[in-house]
């Protein structure tokens, strides 16, 4: 028998391959410091709303009033590895490990805020340091659901209202799965897209009706115009700054920008949010001209699915890098996140933002995501795919292995799965990404050294599916 | 014999394997070391062993290389490969022409299919648990209180009708005591478990595709009731080699060959025709399967047939 050995990866490079955008720090700033703003909110007169889902914050912006994304401080936990006391109070009031971790997470959150004025000493939630980032979270005068395509998101606020003893105003929108069965359905395109966004955007008019009756003020359209102008611009510049990566080698990676996911998420819409996607984009343009990788030595161009396992955020940056492998695209970046900025009408922005609200990555069909993923795969130049198996949010995991089939049915590229979760380190096991990513890229090895590995990414049209 | 002298080892979760070849990949000698969780002297244990047996020390060694989870605690390894690509080369070398390797090892099962060079194509794994491994097979020996040497025999002794749901290492046992308690026969229960492993692992294949001829290896392929309804899960032959532990070194010593020559090679696979002399085969062609005693003869192969399950 005939055989070339394949190029051995032996030990990964214990020299750091990383080189994240140093812009990405003062991203963390502004976040911190947002949150700071959150918790002092009520002191300052504000009241305060929690919602889950699209980021509904410019409506809140011009609102006048301050907002709390429970996912977002779900993540923001996690990925500081503070989400122990909320999950801790979760559990104690009732709620299964196996739900979502992020609702798990922030529901604990809602015990802890609760528990905290109520029953200081009760139980495991006694147990916790008051200052605990965890029990921080102010308590709302308002909830709103904003949710597409996750029956546990759909619900995770009324189960808030619950805790809160049903004693505080709930608004739900309603948000219709994207099937993309119509014969002229397709992606923003078709009937049923159009009809879907009416829908939704009519809701908002509600909504808007809803903020009036609690603020006790008109609501100010001037200033949600304003609000998503800036973030439309953001929105822009970050499209512009993630293209930028599909040079050869990548300036800056997935994991950069999951680092830039907050930002964009739930930051108000200001200049301030326009420059630092503006400073993003010139430090990504710098690196090209100046010839600096996001992963030195860059061997592997891999693409993420799966919502991000924040607990291992650097961890998971490293272990790629160590192994030459840059990982550039994902559907949580590119398919997130007003990444169609182009949809947005700043004199009339209802539309556009109900539509970013329906684009939610775990509100498609089949077809569109397949689409979207052959896609940038194509447009990135992706060598194989690394999904994670997210323990608690099967809205996202539900189509992963169509998607591995169709990438590689279609594409050639092979693909790899491991466990995580969004919030939960428990159901990461690092053996099982280490072999198989391993696995993985020495398959790929001898797929180049015998001629007949396709890189994704050869010009080859992404057609929508039939 | 041919020059040079190539050290293989496999330290996978449960045993150390070392195989040494010369530079033709004829195997001079071979170990496995049975420990109870990845260990340093165990591995040691099978490295001296297998040297001993060539009359080789490290310092006459051309080249080695490591494969399985302790891959990296190995000294002396110039490089590492995973189980997948080890075992996919070293079942490839023993049995010529194979598309389809299934490897159920201490703590995990794969899946992998393999070219007409026999390096991989496509693989998958178990991806959370133990469901499927040799640890679930340890868990209902302990249970039924036979050992594990015994149960493959038992297994095919036994009606397969029960209902086993649990494919969980730790809740399976609980249903196990609970059928036992039921008063339910041992065969019986060790057949229906053995089933419900067999379809769980065509899962696996699924993923990758059904293609034949398949291959088991790892220590599970030594129990016969594994192969009997893997065979009859799958709908084709499984084959399994003389040793079927090895093939993870084997495959990593020839990489060791491979690298050193820089380009590939033709292997003498008379050596492993000596070490190996017949691969093991289980034919299942759609009959009742209840009457046969599990002896395991010598199959036909199909060669290069491909059969995608997922179309």
């Amino acid at each position: 028998m005939t055989t070339t050995a394949p190029t051995a990866l032996s030990a990964p490079s214990t020299e750091p391959r990383t080189e994240r955008l140093a812009i990405t720090r003062e991203g963390g700033r502004m976040i911190a410091d947002y949150w700071e703003d959150l918790f002092v909110a009520r002191e300052s007169g504000r009241k305060i709303i929690w919602y889950n889902g699209g980021a509904l914050n410019p409506m809140f912006q011009a609102a006048g009033l301050a907002w709390c994304h429970g996912e977002a401080f779900a993540a923001r936990l996690a990925a500081q590895r503070l989400e122990g006391p909320a999950q801790l109070a979760g559990a104690e009031y009732g709620y299964n490990a196996e739900l979502c971790s992020y609702s798990r997470t922030h529901l604990g959150c809602a015990v802890l805020t609760l528990k905290g004025s109520e029953e200081p000493d009760s139980g495991v939630v006694g147990l916790h340091d008051r200052a605990d980032l965890a029990s921080k979270l102010p308590a709302p005068d308002l909830f709103v659901n904003n949710y597409a395509g996750c029956s546990t998101g759909q619900q995770w606020d009324e189960v808030s209202y619950r805790v809160f003893g049903k004693n505080v105003p709930i608004f739900n929108v309603s948000h219709p799965f994207l099937w993309g069965n119509r014969p002229d359905a397709g992606y923003l395109v078709g009937s049923e897209w159009d009809e879907a966004s009416r829908y939704v955007r009519d809701q908002l008019v509600e909504l808007i009706d809803f903020l009036e009756v609690q603020t006790g003020r008109p609501f100010d359209y001037d200033a949600l115009s304003e609000s998503m102008t800036y973030i439309k611009r953001a929105g822009e510049l970050r499209r512009e700054g993630l293209d930028l990566c599909k040079a050869t080698p990548a300036p800056a990676t997935f994991w950069d920008w999951i680092s830039c996911i907050a930002p964009i998420n739930f930051l108000p819409g200001n200049q301030a949010l326009v420059d630092y996607f503006q400073n993003v984009k010139d430090e990504i343009q710098q690196r090209i001209d100046a010839g600096v990788s996001g992963v030195r030595g860059e061997k592997y161009r891999l693409y993420f699915d799966g919502i991000m396992n924040w607990n291992k955020l650097g961890f998971l940056s490293r272990k790629f890098a160590e192994h030459g492998a840059a990982v550039l695209a994902g559907r949580y970046i590119q398919n997130a996140f007003w990444q169609e900025p182009h949809l947005i009408d700043t004199s009339d922005p209802l539309l556009g933002m109900a539509q970013h609200y329906l684009l939610c990555p775990t509100n498609h069909g089949s077809k569109t995501l397949e689409h979207l993923t052959l896609r940038d795969c194509e447009s990135y130049g992706i060598d194989g795919i690394v999904f994670h198996s997210t323990r608690t949010c099967r809205a996202f995991t539900g189509p992963q292995r169509l998607l591995a089939k169709s990438a590689r049915d279609n594409l050639g590229i092979p693909s790899i799965f491991f466990e995580g979760d969004v919030a939960d380190a428990s159901f990461y096991k690092e053996e099982i990404l280490d072999s198989r990513l391993v696995a993985m890229l020495e398959a790929i090895d001898v797929a180049r050294e015998r001629g007949d590995h396709r890189r994704a990414g050869h010009g080859a049209e992404v057609a929508w599916p039939t | 014999m041919t020059g040079g002298r190539y050290l293989g080892v496999d330290l996978g979760s449960t045993t150390a394997k070392a195989v040494v070849v010369d530079g033709a990949g004829k195997i001079l000698s071979s170990s496995v070391v049975t420990m109870g969780a990845v260990s340093r002297a165990g591995m040691q244990r099978a490295i001296d062993q297998a040297l001993g047996e060539a009359g080789l020390t490290e310092s006459d060694l051309q080249g080695t290389v490591s494969t399985g989870y302790g891959r990296r605690l190995v000294p002396g390894a110039g490089r590492t490969y995973t189980e997948i690509t080890c075992h996919a080369r070293g079942t490839a070398e023993m049995v010529p022409g194979v598309r389809l390797v299934i490897d159920v090892g201490g703590q995990d099962s794969k899946a992998i299919t393999v070219g007409d060079d026999g390096l991989v194509r496509d693989f998958a794994m178990n991806d959370r648990c133990a469901s499927g491994t040799g640890r679930f097979y340890e868990v209902l020996a302990r249970a039924v209180d036979v050992p594990i040497e015994g149960l493959g025999d038992l297994a095919l002794r036994g009606s397969d009708e029960l209902e086993v749901s649990s494919m969980c290492a730790t809740f399976a046992e609980t249903e196990i005591v609970s059928m036992l308690a039921e008063d339910q026969d041992v065969a019986d229960i060790a057949s229906s478990v053995h089933r419900a492993i067999a379809a769980r692992t065509l899962a696996l294949v699924a993923q990758v595709g059904r293609y034949t001829p398949v291959v088991l290896t790892g220590g599970v392929a030594r129990n016969p009731a594994a192969v009997h309804f893997l065979s009859r899960a799958l709908d084709a032959e499984v084959t399994v080699p003389a040793h079927p532990q090895i093939t993870g070194a084997f495959g990593a010593a020839l990489l060791a060959r491979d690298g050193d020559r820089g380009r590939p090679v033709a292997t003498d696979v008379r050596g492993a025709d000596e070490m190996f002399p017949r691969p093991r085969g289980h034919a299942h062609d759609g009959h009742d399967c209840s009457g046969c005693d599990g002896t395991l003869g010598p199959g036909t192969v199909d060669l290069g047939t491909v059969i995608p399950a997922w179309r």
